[in-house]
């Protein structure tokens, strides 16, 4: 059996994932514009497309009771593959490469060591045992593995109050994703899956150096954000391998890169790629959802400054995504409030006396003990110059955070509960966002 | 200030935030984390699914709870609805229950016991009136009384 041998099974993952993997990067030559290092962002998307056809088509399989459901998926990615190759976006020209002084290249290979050495931490922390963190085995693992054994998405998992500790109210796409993988080499093993993990964090790192590149940054500087990124242990840990945040992460730069290349017009495929960055996102928790509204209201902001009716495209490729999402989970598997959150309490009159009360929470429990490398980050966000798109990242993880930080004053649970169990992990997931948006300062075109 | 040491003084700005953040960062790879988990990783990876989780950390809590859960779950009948499990009331053990029988349903106590579910009962205390099925490791499986 294949689940006897983690070697064997680590091979089947891989296998999968790198099927899924090549198929999407083959469909986002369609999506992402020529650059410096279009392989690498080429690639990074790739992975967010591979596995959102993986777990999209596997609900589409489920959906339609296809006899093996997974085959929906492979039909997905057979169709994008066609559609990427149908409409490639040309090559780059190659400018004539300049040499380069030695002290460049020292600089580059020690800064290529370093993300190396965090990629390997990282690889070796998601593999060293089965899936484990307290929050995999409520919610993610156990929807993954009942829909897998199941071959179906139950209602019984959603509408039953002794599993109401599954919160069901999140979306389906990380679950959803694992049963598509265990479909595919026919056994549910939990601990080879943990590979897509790693794979996450190495497109997460190609997405932001080709992105950085793309608009204007030197290897340097965009080599040196992916290794600081990739030592980031609070985001690549041990404990966070299984759970929503690691994908989250990777979305929330997708989507962030994307608006702002769709707001700048840098190119014609920038509103397509807001769309699946949405849909990934919002697939994959519900910060995805708040993320769609933040940009929407960024989008707002803009066109009110502007005083133009611009962005209608860009709104569109947020929004449509995001109601789809949700309206598609909603059939599924019926409505559920979101666990911890309570919109009744924004009437109650110490409102504003739970707000701080969560704000001091989040100080106490995540942001004091983080001072002295917040107040680095901050120095360098104070030591960058003027830069339209690193200034709309930021705000984007801002207003995230800000999102984030007002929520606890809602927990029917109180916001100590909130702050506690949630707040730390989603400001976390921010960290690929902030981190391209200090770099595109830092560096800017 | 000229154009020239304003960027000189952002430069440094940058390097005395980045490099020490770097440090920071690197310094949370701790070499001996890493060869435990290297060691740990080389130990259990030719074993079995079952036996790589007993040797983890989220069966740490009570490993023989876990060994009891794997027990049972080989042995229950079949057509069983789902799997009542008398054992530790913690946060853990009732996600671990969960996970460990997905997709069949299981509950850590579960008050009224559903029709059509098999108790199992962890320790050696047997609850009076239940009909034994089988016995498992540190437990046994039984159906409880009408």
């Amino acid at each position: 059996m294949i689940a006897d041998r983690f070697a064997t099974a680590l091979l089947a993952v891989a296998a999968i994932a790198g099927v899924f993997w090549l198929g999407g990067t083959v469909a986002a030559s369609a999506l992402v514009p020529a650059g410096p290092a279009q392989r690498l962002e080429r690639a990074g998307w790739g992975l967010g497309l591979g596995l959102a056809a993986l777990a999209t088509g596997l609900a589409t399989g489920f959906t339609l009771a296809f006899r093996a459901p997974v085959i929906a998926s492979l039909v997905l990615l057979g169709g994008a593959v066609w559609l990427g190759r149908r409409f490639r976006l040309p090559p780059a020209p190659h400018p004539p490469r300049a040499a380069l002084p030695p002290w460049r290249i020292l600089a580059g290979t020690v800064l290529a060591v370093v993300l190396v050495w965090g990629f390997a931490a990282f690889l070796l922390r998601a593999l060293t045992e089965p899936m484990a963190s307290n929050d995999y085995f409520a919610i993610w693992g156990l929807k993954g593995k009942t829909f897998f054994a199941e071959q179906a998405i139950p209602r019984r998992l959603f509408d039953w109050s002794s599993f109401e500790f599954s919160n069901p109210g999140y979306p389906l796409g990380l679950p959803l994703l694992y049963a598509g993988i265990g479909s595919l080499i026919g056994a549910w093993e939990d601990h080879a899956l943990a590979l897509i993990f790693p794979c996450w964090m190495a497109a997460t790192s190609m997405v932001m150096y080709g992105w950085l590149r793309r608009r204007g940054a030197s290897a340097l500087a965009a080599l040196a954000a992916a290794a600081l990124l990739a030592h980031f242990g609070a985001l690549y840990s041990a404990h966070l391998t299984g759970m929503a945040e690691i994908p989250m992460a990777f979305a929330f730069l997708l989507a962030g890169t994307a608006v702002c290349d769709a707001i700048e017009g840098t190119d014609g495929r920038a509103d397509a790629r807001v769309a699946l960055a949405t849909w990934i996102a919002a697939g994959t928790k519900n910060e995805g959802l708040f993320f769609a509204g933040t940009a929407l209201a960024l989008l707002a902001l803009l066109a009110l400054l502007r005083k133009t009716a611009g962005f209608r495209r860009t709104a569109l490729a947020l929004a449509l995504p995001a109601l789809l999402s949700a309206a598609l989970h909603r059939l599924a598997v019926g409505s559920h409030p979101v666990r911890g959150i309570d919109l009744a309490y924004l009437a109650r009159p110490d409102l504003f006396d739970r707000f701080l009360e969560g704000l001091a929470a989040a100080w106490r429990i995540h942001l004091s003990p983080a001072l002295w490398p917040a107040a680095a980050v901050v120095l360098l966000i104070a030591a960058g110059r003027r830069s339209p798109h690193g200034r709309r990242l930021l705000f984007l993880a801002a207003a995230s955070a800000g999102v984030y930080l007002a929520l606890p004053a809602l927990c029917p649970y109180g916001p100590v509960w909130l702050v506690t169990w949630t707040v730390g992990r989603a400001l976390i997931a921010l960290a690929p966002l902030l981190t391209a948006g200090v770099a595109a300062r830092l560096a800017p075109s | 200030m000229s154009v020239i040491a304003r960027i000189h003084l952002r430069r440094t700005a940058a390097a005395a935030s980045a490099v020490p953040l770097l440090f920071v960062l690197l310094a949370a790879n701790r070499p001996g984390e890493l060869e435990r988990r290297l060691a740990h990783l080389a130990h259990y990876a030719p074993r079995p699914l079952e036996v790589r989780r007993l040797g983890g950390s989220s069966t740490a809590f009570d490993r023989r709870f876990y060994f009891f859960l794997e027990s049972a779950r080989r042995k229950l009948p079949e057509d069983v609805a789902g799997v009542a499990v008398f054992g530790p009331e913690s946060e853990q053990a009732r996600n671990l229950v969960a996970y460990q029988f997905a997709p069949l349903p299981a509950v850590v106590r579960p008050r009224p016991i559903p029709a059509g579910w098999i108790a199992a009962v962890y320790g050696p205390v047997r609850p009076p009136g239940w009909r034994h099925v089988a016995d498992v490791s540190d437990g046994a499986l039984m159906w409880p009384a009408p």
